[in-house]
């Protein structure tokens, strides 16, 4: 699959204070964002994702390493033309209106005035801001200012979106919006890599994933395979089976959520363990892999490491 | 160019939106206006005298707005974090740098044209005299300023505001005294070495800007020195390759740094 994006080896190192120690943010980190895929940048504090994603935009210059956006160099401004970027916490002049805002980046995209009008009356429209086009943005809400920097970054109808914590400083509803409308962009064939802390939106809107830690990756790959515990099977019940306990094999057992009572069972043991529970007379519903949620994949893989600074 | 252009308009925009443009402009408009209250010496040179007074207070608004300016762009753009939102784009950064500067001498030559015309309409109220010339103090008050804002910008590519403004004023102190104070110390056979060779290198690379005062003889009517077409054309050119020097400079440094 074509990648629109590709990370090679990508180092990077900050002086916390002049003369002080160098603290790795990035440590030979390598990955690529194949073109109509959602993918999810995800790490703990200080991971380097953020860095990761300002490397990309030309923000911060790596120590070494190679950023390359639609097969040309990541600073090509031809390659930027067909990125869109929402930063963390995007601040904008707030004496502007959102209008006038969207405006300037237009003609900074190279936009022609009634091609950016037109686009900017849909993008308004699409982030529910249409009634307050005109306001100063001095008196927005964290919320509204995100929206805003959603329709920023969807201004020059990217190919590539990059999104650094979207959903942060939305409410409850605007997350689901947000949600909705990053689902619609990838299905609509734009390529998005998304870095959020929230595992769920994640696991809702992307395809793949990426987990980095330390400025490293330390799994990446396509979410359904990644999260299909290969060792495991799960047996839900179609009903309680009080006796269905005994004579179950050693490596069997039961957890209950919201979806019922469910068997877990390792794969050479399930035989004998379907055996054990048909002989006690429980119904069974559903056998399949195992499938962890994206929170336990993720602590599984982040919980081995530890810190690193370079003098 | 339209990204150079969309650049400056911001920094336009923006000054109009803010509070410290008006304030100093205002306050200078002020002070020329009660310069005719000043206790006057004989009643002939009260047109010289409000003329030297109305030329100088032009200069230090137009600095101060300049230096003010090219300071905290930057630096303010980068810590309110406006700048992800920009240069995400497809822009260069010499264009934003470049952008910028055009911006603030765009204020500041707007803030000079309004000082000139109310010192204009000042003189010819109180004198009945109409005076032109003055229009060539207030351009080399643009150029000096020109100069003063791109050493700013350059050193707000790395420093702080107030570090920058420091810095800008040292710079103005020792290009307005280069032809007499620096001179004088890398000549002296009788300073030590050091301080010789000191000031004979800064001598050599500073810009002369005493030489871009031209206010005591505009306001003096040119009496005694006419300032000609050819004075102004070197001046622009000194003060352009000057400034020409430190805008590189800072958009390289401003091209390597991380955001």
């Amino acid at each position: 699959m074509e990648a629109v994006l590709s990370v090679e080896e990508l180092h990077k190192a900050y002086r916390t204070r002049l003369g002080g120690p160098r603290r790795q943010a990035l440590s030979g980190l390598s990955f690529t964002v194949p073109r109509n895929s959602v993918v999810g940048l995800l790490g703990p504090n200080g991971a380097g994702k953020t860095t990761t994603l300002k490397c990309v935009m030309g923000l911060v210059r790596p120590d070494a390493g190679k950023v390359s956006l639609f097969g040309r160099d990541g600073d090509a401004v031809e390659a930027r033309r067909r990125v869109g970027f929402l930063p963390e916490q995007p601040y904008f002049d707030l004496y502007l209106t959102p209008r006038k805002l969207l405006h300037y980046y237009g003609r900074l995209s190279g936009m022609g005035a009634s091609s950016a009008r037109s686009r900017i009356s849909y993008l308004l429209n699409l982030v529910g801001m249409e009634d307050d086009a005109d306001l100063t943005m001095d008196k927005f809400s964290k919320g509204m200012l995100q929206r805003i920097g959603l329709a920023q970054a969807l201004l020059a109808e990217p190919e590539l979106l990059i999104l650094d914590e979207p959903s942060s400083g939305l409410d409850p509803l605007g997350k689901l919006e947000m949600r909705d409308v990053l689902k619609s962009l990838g299905t609509g064939g734009t390529t998005i890599l998304l870095s959020s802390h929230q595992l769920s939106e994640i696991e809702e809107i992307c395809d793949r994933v990426i987990i980095i830690h330390r400025g490293r990756e330390v799994a990446s790959g396509r979410l359904d395979e990644l999260l299909e515990e290969k060792g495991d099977c799960e047996v839900l019940l179609a009903e309680p089976a009080p006796g269905a306990t005994s004579g179950l094999p050693s490596s069997a057992s039961w957890a209950e959520d919201s979806g019922g009572k469910r068997l877990t069972v390792s794969r050479e043991e399930l035989s004998a363990a379907l055996t054990a529970l048909i002989e006690s007379g429980a119904s069974i519903a559903e056998v399949r892999s195992r499938r962890l949620s994206l929170e336990e994949f993720f602590v599984r893989r982040i919980g081995k490491t530890g810190w690193e600074v370079e003098e | 160019m339209t990204a150079v252009a969309a650049f400056a308009w911001s920094v336009l925009q923006d000054a109009l939106h803010r509070k410290v443009f008006y304030a100093i402009l205002a306050f200078s408009l002020l002070l020329m206006l009660l310069i005719p209250m000043l206790p006057s010496a004989s009643v002939g040179v009260q047109v010289d005298l409000l003329r030297e007074a109305a030329l100088g207070l032009t200069s230090i608004m137009a600095f101060l707005l300049a230096v003010i300016m090219a300071s905290t762009i930057i630096p303010g753009e980068l810590g309110r974090r406006t700048l992800y939102n920009t240069l995400s784009r497809p822009v260069r950064r010499w264009q934003y740098y470049l952008g910028k500067f055009i911006g603030i001498m765009a204020v500041v030559a707007i803030a000079l044209l309004v000082s000139l015309v109310v010192l204009l309409i000042l003189v010819g109220a109180k004198f009945g005299t109409f005076n032109p010339g003055l229009a060539k103090a207030i351009f080399t008050i643009f150029l000096e300023a020109m100069v003063l804002a791109s050493v700013a910008m350059l050193a707000s590519v790395y420093l702080s505001p107030l570090v920058c403004i420091l810095l800008a004023g040292l710079f103005y102190v020792a290009c307005h005294v280069k032809g007499d104070f620096l001179y004088r110390a890398m000549t002296d056979s009788t300073n030590h070495a050091l301080l010789r060779g000191l000031s004979g290198f800064l001598y050599y690379i500073l810009p002369n800007l005493e030489r871009m005062n031209i206010n005591e003889t505009i306001a003096h009517s040119e009496r005694v020195f006419r300032v000609g077409a050819g004075e102004l054309v070197l001046l622009s050119a000194i003060a352009l390759v000057f400034s020409a020097i430190f805008i590189a400079l800072g958009a390289y440094l401003f091209e390597r740094r991380d955001l």
